[in-house]
């Protein structure tokens, strides 16, 4: 028995999203710009997509963009305002324990003579919104967030940091990759400019994701080629992959409130049980304010790499900061930016939860980890030297 | 269940194949490719914001896709910088010249690998080394060398004991490297042809000097004098980590006759040099001395408390034949029974008798006729 618990890497796909890919695959084709009835077929298929993942967030269809997932999104966020802004407009803020695809943009953005000021977290991954927005002056040109962290599940509260960054006429972006699905996401709450969400992150397809684009706001195009998306990203939509991703939002939109209380309850069982059976286990982030189907564990003693590899033989597939090039995990920069050593770092795992998940997996999973913990501290002790230090 | 079994895969053909063979045998075979060095082996594709992009650790990904069994990467270059490259380093530092494929051998493969195996519930270790374990009629293993003499690696292996043996595997030991090829080929794996490693792995360049000079804490460099024999200085040099005994080239100086390094003295920085026949010596002291099996440091082995064996001073030495008398402390002294080339204080001093490693230790000087 394999037991799925990393649905904040990837969700598997919902049936239903399985179903309509099957469906249309024989019934749709053709490329939405053609002229001819195919074409015509598929781009009504296409705008109802648009239209299914649009009221997933109280957007018109209009605001919805299309993009290959949400690196692509962050990354036209990013690359779109800053081309877009005006030359007085050379600095942008953030936090310090963004995604990558946000973290590596805005990197290059500051060989590209930008200044990005970069807020760090308080221990339970909180960024303060305050110290936040007093960083928005008018010569900001994009502010960027992720409104839940990948890693430990941490919400974000936004109100300040909209209101700062309309008031410095700043672009406000969300990272909502994470929270959609897990919390429930309506743009005029958030007031956003732009915001980054990813089908395969609720149980629809990868490679699709879409980024909102808040009407009437000033972004460029980074792939050029085309009219397509209102002329923000050329080139033919990923038509099965929108549609799979229309249907897996219809699905979120009206599943969210019973599949997230159902996934609190189970990740509630999981923490309790390990809590329980491993002497000093801690979570990481926030007890409350966090999304529920995120578990961030430092288990003591052991070196998360070990468990990670034999949870992986007993069938539970967890993770545990990110990958390396060569498939060497690397501790989370997260962690570390939330003051934890380095070397809590290295003994953690995240275990997230999804629609997938059952009572029955996590009852195994409960009695698998802890087993494994037992074994892998016995024969592999991990010493915290930093922290006995 | 069929019993697991942990194979420490670099991508190379030897691993690969060891791995697939086992496969073939019924064991359930676990990949373990080890990082050990912040840059890698041969790293070609070195991307911007990554240091980790092994080619080496795609074919043996590749390998294990193709067998169908699990593949992880791990992390060792802690340890490995630690443990390894240190020694290295110091040794160096000290006038020595280290063997790092032994200390990661004895550190890394066979220390913390193993670790990881009983953390994943492993019943073995298995590696691509050339070398053989067998088991006698009394439950003792064996270490031998391999059937193709002229890959065989048993000399690196010495520091296994009797509980390592146990549990480890060399399903390569009774293969000749063309057959391991062809094993390569018929399982279609895309190494098959790919060229030996031969450089210290984390030297690349095998500029050893340089890599020490550069690793080196400040202020530990020894630079001395070239003196002879007779304590007469005849040239200033950079550091005694440029020198190993039995040097000859790369002096720096114009002699009438070759001058060849006979000894590193690092406390004083001088390095003595000497004519090619000062070299040889009576034979040496070795430390840090372990027999595969314990039962040889029994006192009924000894003949007038001397064992008659063959020990190799280099890996690409022959075995000579000398005896040897335990010291106190772990140390050895050996004599070899001709007289003995230029010994090399840091490499490790392998006792064999025929085809079986008995035992073995790092030479910590050489002792004069």
């Amino acid at each position: 028995m394999r037991i799925y618990l990393d649905h904040n890497a990837g969700s598997p796909m919902r049936p239903a999203v399985r179903d309509a890919i099957a469906g249309v695959g024989a019934a749709v084709h053709g490329n939405p710009a053609s002229i001819h009835r195919a074409g015509q077929r598929a781009r009504r298929a296409l705008e109802q997509a648009r239209e299914q993942v649009a009221a997933l967030f109280g957007a018109p269809p209009r605001a919805v963009v299309f993009t290959s997932g949400g690196t692509e999104s962050n990354n036209l966020a990013i690359f779109g305002t800053a081309q877009a802004a005006g030359g007085n407009r050379k600095r942008i803020v953030t936090s310090a324990i963004e995604h990558s695809s946000v973290m590596a943009p805005l990197a290059e953005l500051e060989g590209r003579g930008f200044e990005v000021t970069r807020i760090a977290p308080n221990r339970d991954g909180h960024i303060d919104p305050e110290a936040l927005a007093a960083a928005i002056h008018n010569d900001v040109a994009l502010v960027t967030l992720g409104l839940v962290n990948a890693e430990v599940g941490t919400i974000q509260g936004v109100a300040a940091i909209a209101q700062a960054s309309s008031r410095a006429g700043a672009m406000f972006h969300l990272d909502a990759a994470q929270a959609v699905g897990r919390i429930a996401v309506r743009v005029d709450d958030l007031r956003c400019d732009l915001m980054t969400i990813s089908a395969h992150k609720i149980g629809g397809p990868a490679g699709i994701g879409a980024l909102y684009v808040r009407p009437g706001v000033n972004l460029a195009p980074i792939m050029l080629g085309g009219p397509q998306e209102s002329g923000l990203r050329a080139g033919t939509p990923n038509l099965i992959g929108a549609i799979g991703f229309g249907v897996a939002a219809e699905e979120v939109s009206s599943a969210i409130e019973d599949e997230c209380a159902r996934v609190e309850m189970l990740a509630e069982v999981l923490l309790n049980h390990l809590i329980g059976a491993i002497p000093g286990l801690r979570l990481n982030g926030p007890r409350h304010g966090r999304v529920a189907n995120t578990l961030n564990l430092t288990f003591p003693g052991v070196l998360g790499e070990s468990m990670l590899i034999a949870l992986d033989l007993e069938g539970v597939e967890v993770s545990m900061g990110s990958a390396c090039a060569a498939g060497a995990v690397e501790p989370s920069h997260v962690l570390t930016a939330m003051g934890h050593s380095s070397a809590e770092a290295r003994s953690s795992l995240r275990i997230s939860l999804g629609w997938s998940t059952s009572a029955k997996e996590i009852a195994h999973a409960a009695e698998i980890i802890s087993r494994v913990w037992r074994r892998v501290a016995g024969a592999e002790p991990a010493f915290d030297a930093e922290a006995a230090r | 269940m069929s019993a697991r079994v942990l194979v420490a895969m670099s991508g190379g053909v030897d691993s690969s194949v060891a791995a697939a063979l086992l496969r073939e045998q019924g064991y359930e075979v676990v990949g373990i490719a080890m990082r050990l060095t912040p840059e890698g082996p041969r790293a070609t594709t070195r991307r911007r914001g990554t240091c980790c992009s092994y080619e080496d650790f795609e074919d043996a990904r590749r390998v294990a896709e193709r067998m169908d069994f699990p593949f992880y990467v791990i992390d060792l270059r802690a340890d490995f910088a630690a443990r390894v490259v240190g020694n290295f380093v110091s040794e160096y530092l000290g006038g020595r010249t280290p063997n790092p494929c032994v200390m990661c051998n004895r550190e890394i493969k066979f220390d913390r690998l193993w670790s990881r195996a009983r953390a994943l519930e492993a019943d073995f270790v298995a590696t691509g080394h050339y070398a053989r374990i067998e088991r006698d009629a009394d439950g003792a293993f064996h270490l031998k060398r391999a059937i193709d003499s002229t890959k065989d690696q048993s000399y690196f292996l010495f520091t296994l004991g009797q509980s390592e043996l146990a549990r480890t595997l060399f399903p390569l030991g009774s293969m000749e490297k063309t057959e391991v090829r062809e094993r390569a080929r018929a399982l279609g794996l895309r190494n098959a042809d790919k060229p030996e490693s031969q450089e210290i792995c984390f030297v690349p360049d095998g500029d050893y000097a340089s890599f020490v000079e550069r690793a080196a804490p400040p202020g530990e460099i020894r630079r001395g004098s070239i003196v002879t024999g007779d304590g007469r200085a005849i040239a200033n040099h950079n550091g005694v980590h440029n020198f190993t005994v039995g040097q000859r080239r790369g002096l720096g100086i114009a002699a009438g006759t070759p001058l060849y390094v006979r000894e590193i003295r690092a406390a004083t920085g001088e390095v003595v040099v000497g004519s090619r026949d000062q070299l040889n010596s009576a034979g040496l002291i070795a430390e840090q001395v372990r027999m595969v099996d314990p039962a040889w440091f029994e006192p009924a082995r000894f003949d007038d408390g001397e064992i008659a064996l063959e020990v190799k001073i280099r890996y690409r030495h022959p075995a000579l034949p000398a005896k040897l008398r335990m010291l106190s402390g772990e140390r050895a002294e050996v004599r070899f029974e001709h007289g003995g080339p230029a010994v090399t204080p840091g490499q490790a001093c392998v006792f064999y008798r025929g085809d079986e490693v008995l035992g073995g230790g790092f030479i910590e000087r050489a002792v004069e006729g």
